[in-house]
């Protein structure tokens, strides 16, 4: 994006303007309304022009990019290059590139399959660690979350070394007992990645839910055990309808975070040959933009990404509302 | 005289930011530099080159240079190689209209880099007097449409790695045919070991060997790019390997240089590495290889085809923001062509085979202990550089083109032949260049 460095001046400019504020707003009765409606405006630009040109602005770019498509003529567009609207062109060719759809579908199995098993261990983990018998949470709790604290790409080459074969104690071990399992051929591959995400974002998970469960007065828990409920009741019954909202939140972010998968497959591909180059959807989009340098087509990725993570995410609070009522 | 509010002041200052924004993200890569006026050198001026590659330590060697030209700096960057990070890197500083003068570019790919107006025309700035010192083949990989756009840095001429004792224990020396090596192949198997790998994930290998038959899957016509792919050439090979492959005549279950293929090496499950001879660096990893490996010429498609291929091998391009074409174009001819240049980077680096045709690097010209006292570069590699397909030229979006290949061999497991994958590659080939907007046709018999 070849933009000035002079362009981004607002931001700079409103930023200093809220310290001359006070001084013109005391002239008089009327500007001083005007002024207390201007303030929180004032306020705000400094973090509204940032928004704007960091957040707003790049999604508008891409938009644009994605109904606009280039045309060469000569061997290597030498002869002239034109750029015009394109309509839906470029959404054309990315649902008809079978590896990008082919992305979308697997991203959607991994997240049926991954999302319910994580955000149920992280429920089982902060349920434990909230328990009244638990012995050293604090300690347990920071084991949990530690995971989370390794950057994904970290992460991912420390799980490589137990699914390379010749390199991994698992398969080692697992040899001993006549077994040769493959964490890398091209129907468990998935899974493996799967599992790495799992390990990393479960103590994560776990935190925000425990967070929910402290904010669980201590009247209900000992109105429960007036009432003589066991502990197993107190969860069914009590924290899990409590942590409703909480659950709904973890959920969310992790079908968020399923479609942007990105690093995890990427340092894996380097020892699984059954990862392609478009493997996950943000893997496909970086691929078609960076390698193919179709940059029009990776914007028309990006969108459908996005589109999906908004369908899948209200459709699931649509299911959870629904069912509430 | 009307007031302006300062909440009007700031929406317009924001409305027209926007606007200006927008317009600056027109799609990356529209504008040509080879089109611009050129830049003249300025002679006694203090200047700094940047160059990013993915060779190891090439600072020591651009500092020899640095000694000599105290005007001329040059600063070496490294990136990851090629498609593993280096090139998304390269594509993108190009986008956002920076980039270092020169980088580090293969010849497959030069065509995409220039799909995006990334490389500047070397012809402008005086590339035509170097051309006398390199491969005619390695220089005709980096030209195109009259223009040249980039310096041979080095290139795989391939031969075979082979371990005389496996072969000896069929009473088999290397294979000069691909019908040979079959033969030996399934003896071999006998024996639990493989000749080969082939590489399903990695569409390289299958594409020097098409090469090598006789192949040329593009050329460029005055109306636009011609495809073949399923010529004869091409579908022997495809062909050869669907029988070898079904055969079990070739490992599949990993690449060449994974650390599979290393330990199976070392316990001699592999016999033989058709491969580059860049390869010579990573034959001697193999633990306890010393002594027990020799180079021959690799295996002929019966008369047709050539002696070798090219595998792998690169140019040094100059970039399209660059501010001192001339200068980068000096140094990217000291670096490759001259005694000084790549001896350095046969020392620091481990370069490839060099482009230059009087000058194979001195360490290359003696017997080595590890490939059993045989002097290879010269006996085999040396002979092989001249033995190419000079007709093959690359096209723009190879790596795509790759990927469409290696995403049809992989299927190669379950029953898709390859024969079938390249038939179909071609199709999705041709529909890649047609959705960037040029113009492609199928070669009419």
């Amino acid at each position: 994006m070849t933009t000035p460095p002079t362009r981004t001046d607002p931001a700079g400019a409103a930023a200093a303007r809220p310290g001359r504020t006070p001084n013109t707003g005391q002239r008089g009765s009327g500007r001083r309304t005007s002024a207390v409606e201007r303030a929180p405006w004032l306020l705000l630009a400094p973090f509204l022009a940032l928004f704007i040109l960091t957040f707003i602005l790049p999604i508008l770019a891409a938009l644009l990019s994605s109904f606009t498509k280039v045309t060469r003529s000569g061997l290597f567009g030498e002869a002239g290059i034109t750029s015009k609207f394109a309509g839906f062109s470029n959404y054309a060719q990315a649902l008809a590139d079978g590896n990008f759809v082919a992305s979308m579908g697997r991203m959607l199995l991994f997240g049926v399959v991954q999302v319910p098993v994580m955000i149920i261990m992280a429920t089982i983990l902060a349920l434990l660690l909230e328990s009244a018998s638990a012995r050293w949470p604090a300690f347990f709790r920071a084991a949990y979350f530690l995971p989370y604290g390794v950057p994904g790409v970290i992460a991912t080459i420390l799980w490589s070394f137990m699914y390379v074969p010749g390199l991994s104690p698992l398969i080692d071990i697992a040899g001993w007992f006549g077994l040769s399992p493959d964490f890398l051929g091209p129907s468990t591959v998935l899974w493996s990645i799967a599992n790495i995400v799992t390990w990393s974002y479960t103590g994560y998970n776990m935190l925000i839910i425990i967070a929910q469960l402290k904010a669980i007065p201590a009247e209900v828990y000992e109105a429960a055990k007036m009432d003589g409920a066991s502990p197993v009741k107190v969860a069914l019954a009590i924290q899990l309808p409590l942590i409703k909202p909480a659950l709904v939140l973890t959920t969310i972010f992790s079908i968020i975070g399923t479609l942007q998968l990105f690093a995890e497959p990427q340092v894996l591909k380097t020892v699984s040959p059954a990862i392609d180059s478009q493997y996950t959807p943000n893997l496909s989009a970086y691929t078609t933009a960076f390698a193919y340098n179709d940059y029009n087509v990776a914007a028309a990725q990006a969108v459908l990404i996005a589109l999906v993570a908004f369908a899948l995410s209200f459709a699931f609070l649509a299911f959870t509302n629904r069912k509430s009522s | 005289m009307p007031r302006i509010s300062r909440r009007q002041l700031l929406h317009a200052g924001l409305g027209t930011a926007a606007l200006g924004l927008l317009s600056g993200c027109a799609t990356p890569g529209t504008r040509s530099v080879n089109v611009a006026p050129t830049i003249a050198s300025v002679p006694g001026q203090k200047i700094t080159i940047e160059y990013w590659s993915w060779l190891k330590n090439l600072q020591p060697v651009a500092d020899i240079w640095n000694a000599a030209n105290p005007n001329v700096q040059v600063k070496t960057v490294w990136i990851p190689g090629g498609n593993q990070g280096g090139y998304p890197k390269l594509y993108s500083a190009l986008a956002a209209g920076g980039g270092p003068d020169l980088a580090h570019v293969e010849y497959g790919v030069i065509p995409s880099f220039m799909m995006v107006n990334g490389l500047v025309d070397l012809t402008r700035y005086g590339a035509d007097e170097f051309a006398g010192r390199y491969d005619k083949t390695l220089w005709s990989q980096s030209s195109y449409a009259g223009g040249v756009y980039g310096i041979p840095q080095d290139s795989g001429p391939m031969a075979t790695f082979y371990q005389p004792e496996i072969l000896d224990k069929v009473g088999a020396t290397a294979p000069t045919s691909w019908d040979e090596w079959a033969q030996v192949a399934a003896e071999l198997r006998k024996a639990k070991s493989y000749m080969d790998c082939f590489p399903l994930a990695e569409a390289g290998f299958f594409t020097a060997l098409a090469a090598q038959a006789g192949a040329q899957w593009f050329r460029a016509d005055a109306d636009g790019w011609i495809i073949n792919m399923t010529d004869d050439a091409t579908m022997k090979v495809a062909r050869f390997f669907d029988q070898a492959i079904d055969q079990d005549l070739v490992q599949t279950d990993f690449g060449a240089y994974s650390p599979g293929w290393f330990a199976a090496a070392g316990k001699g499950e592999i016999a033989s590495l058709t491969s580059a001879s860049w390869g010579d660096a990573l034959v001697k990893g193999i633990s306890g290889g010393a002594g027990k490996w020799k180079v021959a010429a690799m295996p002929r498609w019966g008369a047709s085809g050539f002696g070798s291929s090219y595998l792998g091998g690169s140019a040094v391009s100059v970039l399209a923001n660059s501010r001192h074409p001339r200068e980068s174009l000096e140094f990217a001819a000291w670096l490759t062509s001259t005694q000084q240049g790549v001896d350095a980077e046969i020392e620091h680096c481990g370069i490839g085979w060099s482009p230059a045709t009087d000058v194979i690097g001195t360490a290359r010209q003696q017997p080595s202990e590890f490939f059993s006292g045989q002097n290879y570069n010269q006996d085999i590699f040396a002979p092989a550089a001249l033995e190419q397909n000079t007709q093959w030229s690359w096209w723009p979006s190879q790596q795509q083109s790759f990927n469409i290949l290696s995403d049809g061999f992989r299927f190669k497991a379950s029953g898709t032949s390859l024969v079938d994958t390249v038939v179909d590659a071609e199709q999705k080939i041709m529909t890649v260049f047609k959705n960037s907007g040029l113009s492609i046709r199928k070669e009419s018999a």
